[in-house]
């Protein structure tokens, strides 16, 4: 189920940013095609294998995983920034560039890195594992560097949030306000994710269906978007004009 | 509330006995999955009932009033006032008569109308259930439709704005305000005028009788409003295309 859900996700996300390549050649919003491929990126960097041949390049103390947090980091950083524009957000645009969010990023960063250096991290290990089952301190180490590393994403998606929710409510064409209550969807699922450390061993699949469900909600959102452009722009219907 | 599949079943039978669904369905228009889901859920639209009553050549207004929850159509229905015929005329068609009533210098005729003025289109217009509304309001209308019936001001706003009323609260809202009940009806487009017993002239002879002063206020709240929509209409397109040149 769980491996299902990662490979599911990896292949959406591999998949749009494939396909946004012709038109980031175009020049059409190249940033786009980097935020797809950088989260691309992050999934393939959450899954064992490629993560162990990653980690073992830097050095086989999983600096892949830090580099993997500062990947999301500015992948989200850049994706909240096209859609506060894109959706007229200025009060969640204010919230991730003005100084609380540049707070938070410093905070989140810090928080990602002291608590990393805690641990005892050697030994390449794809979502820390083997760090988590060496003693109760690294467990509770590596539940607390996962919550401060989806701290600065929440932070991101929940200034959106608003936006989202007028956009669904509004008279913006289907595809769009479906794309808006995806990001609205990956947003909860996020924060949700906060709660990873408190949420009971016996329940544990739940913070692989918040995560995933997470990068889904925001990627596949994303293409309902951009699929409501291609669209509009195929069958361009003729001005109706003054019908009242 | 839609009508009750079994008092449907039943005047199905007594108006087509030998038809089968299949016929019923093929005669009407209505796609057999349709009135099977409706049937299914006890449930069958107005809409669906007026389609075969009208196939058959029957008149839908009294098929209607044979429904317990429209018994208030049967006999001589209570013919529409002026405002709702008025109400039912489009904007365009409103407009197109104030040109027509001013000087020659201008496109008219100085007189009202003549024969090169071309016929008032059919209701339903684009914004003919508001209209209708607003023309049989007297300040409490929604208030009481909302007390009678317990559907929330702001759903029966909602409805108005997409120009649309369910045929049950279209009854609830011309016996709240003590009208006929073929307005409502004729408004959201479930009869036509002539179903409705609406003589073919009512139409143009309201619009006639109207000052030219009445006519250009009416006119120019029909406008507005029509401005207003349109504006609304840009502001999203604006929005729209502003969210594809960031996402798209």
């Amino acid at each position: 189920m769980i491996a299902i859900l990662q490979w599911t996700t990896l292949a959406v996300c591999a998949f749009v940013a494939i396909a946004r390549i012709p038109s980031a050649v175009r020049g059409e919003n190249r940033s786009l095609f980097f935020v797809y491929a950088f989260m691309t990126v992050a999934i393939v960097l959450s899954i064992e294998a490629p993560y162990l041949a990653v980690d073992s390049v830097l050095g086989g103390v999983n600096l892949a995983n830090l580099l993997l947090r500062f990947i999301i980091f500015g992948t989200v950083f850049a994706l909240g920034l096209r859609i506060a524009r894109g959706f007229g957000a200025d009060d969640a645009l204010r919230l991730i560039t003005g100084p609380p969010g540049i707070a938070f990023a410093g905070a989140a960063s810090v928080a990602v890195v002291v608590v990393f250096l805690m641990m005892d991290t050697a030994g390449s290990s794809a979502g820390l594992i083997s760090v988590y089952d060496r003693d109760a301190r690294n467990a509770a180490l590596v539940e607390y560097y996962g919550a401060a590393g989806r701290l600065y994403p929440a932070y991101i998606t929940l200034a959106l949030f608003p936006a989202m929710v007028r956009a669904v409510r509004g008279g913006l064409p289907g595809l769009v306000r479906l794309g808006a209550a995806l990001l609205a969807v990956g947003t909860l699922a996020i924060t949700l994710s906060l709660l990873s450390p408190v949420i009971p061993a016996s329940l544990a699949y739940l913070r692989f269906v918040f995560s995933y469900t997470a990068i889904l909600g925001l990627v596949v959102g994303l293409a309902a978007i951009w699929l409501s452009k291609i669209l509009a722009r195929k069958m361009r219907k003729a001005h109706t004009g003054l019908t009242g | 509330m839609p009508l009750p599949a079994k008092a449907f079943q039943h005047w199905l039978h007594v108006v087509a006995p030998s038809a089968s669904t299949a016929d019923i369905c093929r005669l009407s228009g209505i796609k057999r999955t349709t009135l099977a889901q409706q049937l299914v859920r006890g449930k069958v639209a107005e809409s669906t009932l007026v389609s075969i009553s009208r196939a058959l050549k029957r008149s839908p207004l009294a098929d209607l009033a044979a429904f317990e929850s429209y018994a208030d159509l049967a006999g001589r229905p209570q013919p529409p006032t002026p405002a709702e015929l008025v109400s039912q005329i489009a904007t365009m068609d409103l407009l197109r008569a104030v040109i027509s009533r001013s000087a020659p210098a201008y496109g008219g005729y100085g007189d009202d109308g003549s024969a090169l003025t071309p016929a008032l289109g059919a209701a339903p217009h684009a914004t003919s259930v508001r209209n209708w509304v607003d023309a049989i309001d007297d300040g409490e209308l929604r208030h009481r439709v909302s007390d009678a019936t317990g559907v929330a001001p702001q759903n029966y706003s909602a409805q108005l704005t997409a120009n649309r009323l369910s045929p049950e609260l279209a009854v609830a809202t011309a016996r709240a305000a003590g009208v006929g009940f073929t307005g409502g009806l004729v408004a959201t487009g479930l009869l036509t005028e002539a179903e409705a017993g609406w003589p073919p002239e009512a139409k143009q002879a309201a619009l006639d009788a109207l000052s030219d002063g009445e006519l250009t206020v009416l006119a120019g709240e029909r406008l507005q409003a029509l401005g207003k929509t349109l504006r609304r209409q840009e502001h999203e397109q604006e929005q729209t295309k502003k969210i594809w040149e960031n996402l798209g």
